[in-house]
This record gives structure tokens, sequence and C-alpha cells, in this order.
């Protein structure tokens, strides 16, 4: 199966990449169809690639207590996800699954070392549009970091002396 | 299992250039929290009517604290969850499965809010951690927009207003209540009426004689109105005494920021019935009727002259003021729209219309969508605005038909 170049234009961490470069990354790349629910990996697992969203929708969730997750995001055509299993082993952060039938292109980590070393110029355009996809992440993080400290606060009584909403009636 | 992170949190004062740090255990952000409400001795809840748009609201009163609170049904069911046995958990699946939803800002803005009013326990004061650390300088700006915050809060108020005023009541203020007491004054207004009929035949010989006495007019109309303004509120309060509830104080403060008004907080008679609110409601408008209508019968029994006229014209102030009191299409909560409020069990329907008027267009857009309740707070609206506009344009012809008379 190919990977359209057309596509792989419109993934932001290839925008950088001329044609040639494009035809080394995309005969990296293995193809992963993937039915609606199922799972293309899950927290905790091992890491060993990142992937591009080629069509459908992927939801990536993180579980929060019993059968309850909290979805991050919501991945679709273009996207991709997954990153930082290029860089490292450890375990998943969080876990992905199909939300409709999906077409995803992966790239496992050590095909990406092979371009790191032996393509550096590709491997440095790649890494640039990595972090600023990492600094756009980690500030979406934080917003949601401070969205739930602010619930957690407010629901059990931490609180400035904010003027709530109280109710009087002055007669005039 | 560890102990708690610790989160540092960065507060800022209104007002103020600095901030204080403050340290908290993020371990009470944990789902498995269990609000408990205070003991019952502690607070009192009173259901109210059933409102026009189909809805029930409740009162909520801190006794701790003296605070109030307007529960809608839905906050009504987590209070009753809030026993201490039930995590916030539990307490968001019981309600999902009450109202087939999860409103998570629901329950969290309900939270703060009895947490200020002190109604749940628990509630942590932030000590700070570190000094308060305050920039340099201090805008020309801010200090201007302190000061306008400063008068736009000006009030002065007595806190002790529910002992005088129940000293008051004892003392004879219990006569007024009595049903033979308001059928008096309809009586006297109805022959103070027909008084002003026959002397408004010479309403342009007094307002020439007014005009030839500007002081001592105004300052006649003014003593006199700022006098029934003071009876007026007191009346409210007396009234909220009548019914065994507590006055929590007597001020004067800017209405809207502007309006000097004199006022009564008497938001305690929430705790009684309709029928109670509507005659504190009553009583205020009741002072001016009465007093305007003395003002026209002693006008009609005294000799021509400016004694005469200015009882006259304070009569038909009064009596204009006891009127605009009782409407209650003015966009002000005055007393006419405490009436109307009480009597469709509605009491947030001017500060909901304010809320729903930047979104007016969308909702006309969408006519299918538009619930009772937007129906009612459109229809106030609107006659709000004819209202305002109709008085408007009476006074602009008042002021032109005067405006000749003061010029000869």
């Amino acid at each position: 199966m190919q990977i359209a170049p057309d596509y792989l234009r419109t993934v932001a961490l290839f925008q950088d990449l001329n044609h040639d470069a494009l035809s080394t990354v995309s005969a990296l790349l293995v193809a992963k169809k993937v039915p609606a629910g199922a799972v293309i990996f899950r927290e905790l697992d091992n890491s060993d690639a990142l992937y591009l969203v080629e069509a459908g929708e992927v939801v990536i969730s993180k579980h929060v207590q019993g059968p309850v997750d909290v979805v991050l995001t919501t991945f679709s055509r273009g996207d991709f996800f997954g990153e930082m299993g290029l860089f490292d082993a450890g375990p998943r952060s969080a876990t992905a699954q199909a939300k409709v039938d999906s077409l995803l292109w992966g790239l496992e980590r050590k095909a990406f070392m092979n371009i790191l070393s032996d393509h550096p110029e590709i491997g440095a355009k790649i890494c640039y549009r990595l972090v600023s996809v990492f600094i756009d992440r980690l500030r979406s993080t934080n917003e949601q970091a401070r969205e739930a400290i602010r619930w957690g606060l407010e629901a059990t009584g931490y609180s400035p002396a904010a003027n709530r909403a109280l109710f009087d009636r002055k007669s005039t | 299992m560890s102990d708690p992170a610790k989160l540092q949190l960065l507060t800022r004062s209104s007002g103020e250039s600095g901030f204080e740090i403050f340290q908290v255990d993020s371990g009470q952000a944990y789902s498995g929290f269990k609000p408990q409400r205070p003991p019952r001795s502690e607070w009192e809840l009173r259901r109210q009517p059933l409102a026009l748009d189909g809805t029930r609201n409740f009162v909520l009163n801190s006794l701790r604290q003296d605070r109030y609170l307007l529960l809608n049904s839905k906050e009504h069911f987590l209070w009753e969850q809030f026993d201490g046995r039930n995590s916030l958990e539990e307490i968001a699946r019981a309600f999902h499965l009450e109202y087939g939803a999860f409103d998570y800002a629901l329950i969290r803005e309900f939270l703060a809010k009895l947490y200020h009013a002190g109604l749940i326990e628990g509630h942590r004061t932030l000590a700070p951690l570190s000094n308060f650390v305050r920039a340099n300088g201090s805008s020309r700006a801010g200090r201007l927009g302190r000061l306008v915050d400063a008068w736009r809060r000006f009030a002065l108020r007595s806190t002790d207003a529910d002992r005088y005023c129940s000293m008051i009541y004892l003392w004879g203020g219990f006569i007024l209540f009595y049903r033979a007491a308001f059928w008096l004054v309809v009586a006297i207004a109805a022959v103070a009426l027909a008084a002003a009929f026959r002397l408004a035949a010479h309403s342009m010989e007094f307002a020439r004689i007014l005009s030839t006495q500007p002081f001592l007019s105004t300052a006649v109309i003014l003593l006199t109105l700022a006098a029934a303004s003071m009876l007026h509120v007191l009346a409210h309060a007396i009234a909220c005494k009548a019914h065994g509830r507590r006055v929590r104080e007597i001020g004067f403060f800017l209405l809207q920021g502007v309006l000097p008004t004199f006022y009564a907080d008497v938001t305690d008679i929430f705790m009684s019935n309709r029928r109670a609110r509507l005659m504190v409601d009553l009583a205020g408008p009741m002072v001016e009727v009465f007093l305007g209508s003395l003002a026209m019968l002693t006008a009609h029994l005294a000799d021509p002259g400016v004694g005469q006229a200015l009882l006259f014209g304070v009569g038909v102030l009064l009596w204009e003021s006891a009127l605009i009191n009782l409407y209650p299409f003015s966009f002000l909560e005055l007393d006419g729209y405490n009436i109307l409020a009480d009597s469709i069990a509605m009491p947030m329907l001017r500060k909901q219309t304010l809320a729903l008027i930047p979104n007016l267009p969308q909702r006309l857009l969408r006519l299918r969508t538009i619930q009772r309740a937007e129906m009612i707070q459109i229809g106030y609206f609107v006659l709000c605005v004819v209202s305002v506009l109709v008085y408007v344009v009476l006074h602009l012809d008042v002021i032109g038909g005067v405006l000749p008379v003061s010029s000869q």
C-alpha cells in the first residue's frame, strides 16, 4: 500500500520537507487499518512508534477512575499522535482508540533513528516541527491542569474571598 | 499512601498591583470528597411558590453568616445530597440519574456559593505562604478606577435596624397593619382624589405661583420627598417585622451607582410566605399615597397662595412617586417590580432579563427553541422599553407645557 504524496504534505510534521525528503520518509511508513472502537495502544504500553492519521478519527484518553477515562483530544486527517514514542521507550502516557474506521501510518522509533543518522538534515526539520507541536500540546495541558485545579479548589472550599452571587431584597 | 502533593497558588487583590502565595494540599481535590451541610440549627430553607415559568426556587439562609442564597431545583437537589455521606462522585452520579445530564460546572459553582455563604463545612481561608509582594508605582487610571468603585459602593447603613424596627412596631407601628388602617388610607385617598380634581382647575395658577418662589419651592419639595422616602423605607421594614421576620439593615446607597436612595434590606421576608412579601412591597408606596392625600386635602382646605400651591405640588409629586414605585416595568427594582416578581415567583426576573438582552437577536432567530421563562423575560423587556419611552415622551410634553409659564 502506497501513501499519497499529497496527503503527506498536509501533515504539519513534514511541512518543511521537499519532494525527495518526503519520498525518503514515505518509504519508512507502515500502513495500519484500524476498525472503529479498536485500541491502537493503551496507556502504560511500551512506546515504539508515532502515527499519522490519513482517514478517520482517533480519540486520546487518560484513565481517571474505574471505567472512567478523560478525553484529552481527538485527532483526524492530517494529525499525528504518539510522538513521545519516537524518543522514549517508556510507557504510553494515554490510550489511543479509533472512533471510526481509520487509516493510519506508523513511523517506528527504529526507522526514525535511521533518518536522524542517515539524513540528519531531514531529521532536523522533523525535530523542529516536533518541538513546535510539543510546545502547543504543553500549553494545552497547562490549561487543562489549571481547570482541573480550579475545579478541585472550588469544590473543596479553597478560594479567595470572591463575591459570589448572594441573594437579597433591598426595598427602596 | 503518600502525603498529598502541595499546590502553590498565587492570588491578586483587586485594585492592588501585588500578589500573595498560598499553599494547599492537592489531595483535597479528590472526587472522594464528601461535602457536608452545617448542623440543622445553622440554616433555614424555604420553598418558594411555583413560578410562572414552571420552575421552583428555594431560599436558603445561613443563620451563621446572615447570608441568603436563591436555589433552583437542581441546586436544591444537590443541597439535599450534601449530607457528608455522599462523595462528589456519588452525588454526580445521582444528579445524572435525576436529570439525565452531568453538569460539573453547576456542582462546582454551587459549592463555591455555599462556601461563600458559610453553608458547607470546611471552608478554608487561604493563609499566605509568603509576604505580600507589592509592585512599585500606582497608575493614575488605577487610582481613578478605585475612586469610581468606591463611589459606586458608597453606602451608609445601620446594622442595628432590626432592634429599632422592633421597638417602633411594638410601640404603635403594629396599628398600621390592621386591615382597618389600609381601608382608612384608601378612603382618605379617594376623598383626596376628588379634592385634587377640583384643585386641578387651578394647576396653571399654582405653577405660576411656585415659579415666583423657586428656592422655597425646590427646598420644600426636596425635603418632603426625602422625608417621604425615609418613611417609605421604614414602612417596608416595619411590615417585615409585622410578619415576624428580621430587618437586616436600613441605609442609604446609590441605586445603580447613581440615584441616591434609602433602602431596607428585607431579604428575610423570603423565609415567610408570598402574601407577607406582597404586604412588605405595598407598605412603602402606601406611605406616599397617605402623605400625598393629606397634602392634597390640606391644599383643598387652605387659602389661596404659596402654601396652597406648595401643598398641591407636594401632593401631586408624592402620588406620582407612589405610581412610579408601583409601576413594575421600569428596568428598576422598585416596589412594583417586587410585587410583579413575587406574584409570578420569579425573584430574579430583572437580572435574568438583562442577561438575556445581549443574546436576544440570536434567540429571536430561533423562536421555536425559546423557553417559557425566556418568553416572560422578553415580555418584561418589551414592556419596560415601551414604558420608559412613553414616560419620557409624556414628561417632555409636561416640560414643554411648563416652560412658557416659567418664562413669563
